[in-house]
């Protein structure tokens, strides 16, 4: 059964980035609450109280009992944005649910236990899916989805088929991976890398290259090559861009 | 070391780079990652020394992630050579990087042994960045 945690907001009139900006100088947090048909209202909370509320509990799937202006609702967090930088949060979308309608949301899944293959053939265990989506009634709402991968060795995969969430609908492609034990990565040997390795290897162009272009490249490339020497680079490079310059008007007039 | 294999232009502006790393910015693949703090371009050899680094520390364990890619190409002119007639010719390629930025992920080792390698790939690094983990969301 998900958690539930209580938490205060109050309505926000402004609305805006300079106005959220001076919430978030003030210590809050600009929310939004919407679903189930209600109107869509802007809410700040603290910011210290949402962190609080949110600590040690699954955001995702843990029930919010959000109480705007004494009225008490069942929420879901939706999304919370955070800064790039910092681990402060800056935004937070709550949904609300009601007792008789289902819900989709996302419910983070847990690996337990540790491989076959990595603790006797030293393979990496590998989540690939660390979320599945599913619809529920918000009673039934889980926590989290445990899955054990005791048994799993070398090469072999569990799927989302393999999942047993009760009395959910698990709305995730069944076919979709969640974990996998990896081999182990061979032992690098590291060669110094030649000197004709390190130059730089110019790529395929995907436009389709003028004739005349082609043909004052193909001069410069005479000359010095992809990476000219640094002795003749003074008077030949500089002969060889004069004609390519010469040359380009007089394509263009052709044209 | 990474480089494109098919490109539109041969040469590009160098730009300037403003703002954070809107995408990009949260450990996505593993569980550790390294978080770049400041603006900056990463060459392919640093890129290349990095995860040399961090391979070789993390021995035989573990997965890397590499979440950057040097996909502009940058130009050098000759030593010895007088200023103008035209941009020089491409010398290598950098992958450009916002503050933000999860550069490198790694996963299937300890906490203790994932921020250490990652302290010596951030030692290969032009920019300041810091050892990051994954929300548990």
């Amino acid at each position: 059964m998900a958690q539930i945690v209580s938490l205060a907001a109050s309505p926000r009139t402004t609305t805006g980035k300079g106005a959220a900006r001076q919430a978030r100088f003030q210590g809050k947090v600009p929310a939004v609450i919407y679903g189930h048909g209600r109107e869509t209202q802007s809410l700040e909370v603290e910011a210290k109280a949402l962190e609080k509320a949110l600590t040690g509990v699954e955001p995702a799937s843990t029930i919010i009992e959000l109480a705007v202006d004494g009225t008490k609702t069942r929420t879901l967090i939706r999304e919370i944005q955070r800064h790039p930088i910092r681990p402060d949060i800056i935004h937070v979308d709550f949904y609300e649910i009601h007792a008789e309608e289902k819900v989709k949301l996302r419910v983070p899944v847990h690996l337990a236990g540790n491989p076959d293959g990595v603790r006797n053939a030293g393979g990496v265990l590998d989540q690939v899916t660390r979320e599945v989506e599913i619809e529920v009634m918000p009673d039934n709402i889980p926590d989290r989805v445990e899955l054990d991968v005791t048994a799993l060795k070398i090469g072999d995969s569990l799927h989302v088929r393999d999942l047993n969430i009760p009395n959910a609908t698990i709305l995730t492609l069944a076919d979709l991976t969640i974990a996998t034990v990896v081999p182990p990565r061979a032992e690098e040997v590291t060669a110094p890398a030649p000197e004709a390795a390190t130059e730089v290897a110019e790529p395929e162009l995907i436009r389709k290259v003028r004739e005349d272009e082609e043909e004052g490249e193909g001069a410069a490339a005479g000359e010095g090559g992809a990476k000219p020497e640094a002795k003749g680079g003074t008077a030949a490079p500089a002969k060889g861009e004069k004609t390519e310059k010469v040359e380009k008007p007089k394509g263009g007039k052709e044209s | 070391m990474l480089a494109p294999k098919r490109v539109k232009f041969r040469k590009r502006f160098k730009g300037r780079t403003k703002g954070m790393a809107t995408r990009g910015n949260t450990v996505a693949f593993g569980h550790y990652g390294l978080m770049a703090l400041e603006p900056g371009w990463i060459s392919n050899r640093q890129i290349e020394a990095s995860r040399v680094a961090l391979t070789r520390e993390m021995k035989r364990g573990g997965k890397v992630w590499i979440r950057l890619f040097p996909d502009k190409p940058i130009t050098k002119k000759p030593a010895e050579t007088r200023m103008g007639k035209g941009k020089g010719n491409p010398e290598g390629w950098v992958a450009v990087v916002k503050p933000g930025r999860v550069m490198f992920e790694v996963e299937g080792i300890a906490e203790h042994l994932a921020r250490a390698a990652l302290e010596l790939a951030a030692a290969k690094l032009p920019i300041k960045s810091k050892f990051v983990k994954r929300e548990e969301r």
